[in-house]
């Protein structure tokens, strides 16, 4: 396994977890974690369930402290400090919103918590709403809105602030496809903006379309992290080749495709055939096992 | 500061938008101070709205009684003798008394000349606005009684006789002095003169009423049913205070709003400050509107000051089982179980349910281990048992620690949750 923690200097990063260890009781929860995000780029955080990406996202933003190993956020080794929180922007799995307050009075009053005030607390809750795109539905009560909608919303209470360093966790469960696709065009103008964005998701595809690198963590560790191609190239195994030959359908995993292709040629008539590449799914099966995780 | 604040706004504008926290919040208690109050006897002045009086005849004449039998319409009157009267008044059995005076029956028969007829009405001097309205329904009562000799031939020939006749028995020079009057009198009436308002003309009022003084000893008993529903109201505002922003922080934890709060960057201290603050401003806001309306219904606080600082040890109690809640509650269902299945005893050995001097002495003894009885105690201690400072200091000291503690275990509950 290559050492994947870069060392410093920190301020090319703007997130770096150093040997991170995190227990609950007998559970170990993230185990010697080492990751490193550049500025600017997004991440993409792919785990099963209970891999810990949870867990290494609360140490992150200073809501867990480590039993061992450092977090450090733009050159600052407390990530708990409010100066340090001003600079992150959370979107929590779980729907963190009031159901009983309007679209804009939740962000509103997550500006408040910013110290957020005044004409600077109106422009950016009015931008805010536009960029997700619910100023139509701005004094609706968040309670009223679809899935989709309080999606949008929850991404906009953590851009409240203008945060640099935001992170994502998956953003997009149970929502639609326009919804989602609102999003994936959110985060894309956000990265063009220079945001770091950190991605817990589920979704390959979404990893695959949005994420500049991807890290891939079971059971507290790093397993890969790297860019897709490279992570395609480390651990997705040969392209699988598929032949038709009398009738029959036949696959084969090689590395070289086309010397195997010629083989079969030469001794019978292909009728078809077809070359798959690896893909981030097989990559990620691979890394983590086919055993079922609750 | 400002986050803080900007975090009790935010619960409390959560909490009006929601119909059944405001039923339990701030209309239970309500119905609770005033259904509660009027079912158990309003405010002792009578089922009518009658106005209960002692009666002292110290006249008993014709004219007494009969005017005595008149304002029956308006009181509710008992006869006393003047000893019990005023310990009636005192002890706040009655508003007040009044006495007709001897020679009230004579005067009565008289009209623009000698002493009017006369009473004296004892009344607490705190209850300002009962006093003003006892001598104006005097006042109408004596009208009516003058507006009777002038529209009753009968009664209007007795009077003139009854001059006619004190007259006859009148020496010489008094009977000349009297047809000087009436002569000076003729020519006075065909010359009009402006009235002055100092004449003794002016000055003459059907009835005399002469006040005194009779200040109620405010201890042992509380004066009106809405004294003892008052507290329980304000219990009942406690509890329901303490209940929906103890739940709403669980839902806080549960839905995952507490995390971002968590992440921004204000601290735990002033997260959880800021919804111990909106507990304690919703509990004086249902306090003041109960206030008002007992105030409404007739309570007066033998000690405003000691009202206050028994609300505000409640308070401060109820914002640290608040606290206690939120942190033991890993659910919004747990929580609310388990609050309400401590509650309801508490409530009940307390006295928030049935008065504790109804019930038998081991339950009222027993009713020591709540904090809701010392709620009870120091907020009847400043509406009618009148507490010093040191009986107040007490139920305080064991309110205000009781919320302490319970605010300590909360808080750190919640950390290690």
């Amino acid at each position: 396994m290559p050492n994947l923690l870069i060392e410093p200097p920190y301020r090319t990063y703007v997130l770096t977890l150093r040997d991170v260890r995190k227990t609950f009781g007998k559970t170990v929860a993230v185990d010697g974690l080492s990751l490193s995000v550049r500025k600017g780029e997004i991440l993409g955080l792919l785990g099963p369930n209970g891999a810990g990406k949870s867990t290494s996202v609360s140490l992150s933003v200073g809501l867990l402290a480590p039993d061992a190993g450092s977090v450090v956020i733009d050159g600052n080794l407390d990530p708990a400090k409010p100066e340090v929180r001003q600079k992150i922007g959370v979107a929590p799995q779980a729907l963190a919103l009031y159901d009983a307050l309007s679209g804009e009075e939740n962000l509103r009053f997550f500006g408040e918590m910013y110290g957020l005030s005044g004409a600077v607390l109106d422009q950016r809750v009015t931008w805010c709403l536009e960029f997700v795109g619910l100023t139509d539905r701005k004094k609706d009560l968040a309670g009223g809105y679809s899935g989709g909608m309080k999606r949008r919303l929850n991404l906009a209470a953590a851009l409240i602030h203008d945060p640099q360093l935001l992170l994502l966790d998956e953003p997009t469960v149970g929502v639609d496809p326009q919804s989602r696709n609102k999003i994936f065009e959110s985060i894309e103008e956000l990265h063009q903006q220079g945001r770091t964005i950190i991605y817990t998701t589920h979704y390959m595809e979404e990893a695959e379309r949005l994420c500049d690198r991807i890290a891939i963590i079971d059971a507290g560790k790093l397993l890969a992290l790297g860019t897709l191609s490279e992570l395609l190239a480390a651990h997705g195994g040969p392209p699988m080749l598929m032949v038709k030959t009398n009738g029959e359908e036949r696959r084969t995993q090689t590395a070289d495709p086309l010397g195997e292709l010629n083989r079969v040629a030469a001794t019978t008539t292909i009728e078809a055939f077809q070359m798959e590449k690896p893909t981030l799914e097989q990559v990620f099966l691979r890394l983590t096992g086919r055993s079922l995780r609750d | 500061m400002k986050q803080m604040i900007a975090l009790a706004v935010k619960d409390m504008r959560i909490l009006l938008r929601n119909k059944g926290r405001i039923f339990f919040t701030f209309i239970w208690p309500i119905i609770v101070t005033v259904l509660f109050g009027l079912a158990f006897g309003g405010n002792n002045d009578g089922a009518q709205g009658k106005v209960k009086l002692a009666l002292i005849d110290e006249d008993n004449t014709d004219g007494s009684r009969a005017f005595a039998k008149a304002i029956e319409e308006s009181f509710e009157l008992t006869p006393m003798n003047r000893a019990d009267a005023e310990n009636a008044v005192r002890r706040g059995q009655r508003t007040g008394y009044i006495v007709l005076t001897p020679g009230f029956g004579i005067a009565s028969e008289r009209m623009f000349y000698g002493q009017p007829k006369e009473i004296e009405l004892g009344v607490d001097p705190a209850r300002r606005a009962e006093k003003g309205m006892i001598e104006g329904l005097l006042l109408k009562h004596a009208s009516e009684d003058m507006q009777h000799l002038f529209t009753d031939p009968n009664a209007s020939s007795k009077m003139v006789d009854k001059a006619l006749g004190e007259m006859k028995d009148a020496p010489p020079d008094q009977v000349a002095s009297v047809q000087k009057f009436l002569g000076e009198l003729k020519a006075f009436v065909n010359t009009p003169q402006p009235q002055s308002a100092a004449s003794p003309q002016a000055q003459w009022q059907p009835l005399k009423i002469v006040a005194k003084d009779v200040s109620r000893q405010r201890s042992g008993e509380p004066d009106n049913a809405f004294e003892i529903t008052f507290p329980q109201g304000v219990i009942w505002g406690l509890i329901g205070c303490m209940m929906t922003f103890g739940i709403s922080l669980v839902s806080e934890r549960t839905r995952g709003t507490f995390v971002r709060l968590r992440i921004a960057p204000v601290t735990r201290a002033q997260i959880l400050g800021g919804k111990a603050l909106a507990c304690f401003v919703s509990i004086l806001f249902v306090q003041v509107i109960l206030f008002t309306i007992a105030w409404n219904f007739g309570v007066r606080p033998t000690s405003f000051v000691m009202l206050i600082v028994a609300c505000v040890s409640a308070a401060i109690c109820f914002v640290g089982f608040m606290m206690l809640v939120a942190g033991l509650g890993r659910t919004e269902e747990t929580a609310a179980g388990a609050a309400w299945a401590v509650l309801m005893p508490l409530a009940m050995f307390g006295g928030a349910m049935v008065p504790t001097f109804v019930m038998p002495q081991w339950m009222q003894s027993l009713g020591y281990i709540s904090p809701v009885r010392w709620a009870m105690l120091a907020i009847e201690g400043g509406v009618w048992r009148n507490f010093s400072v040191a009986e107040m200091a007490l139920p305080c000291a064991i309110l205000i620690s009781v919320g302490v503690v319970c605010f300590a275990f909360g808080t750190r509950a919640l950390k290690e949750a």
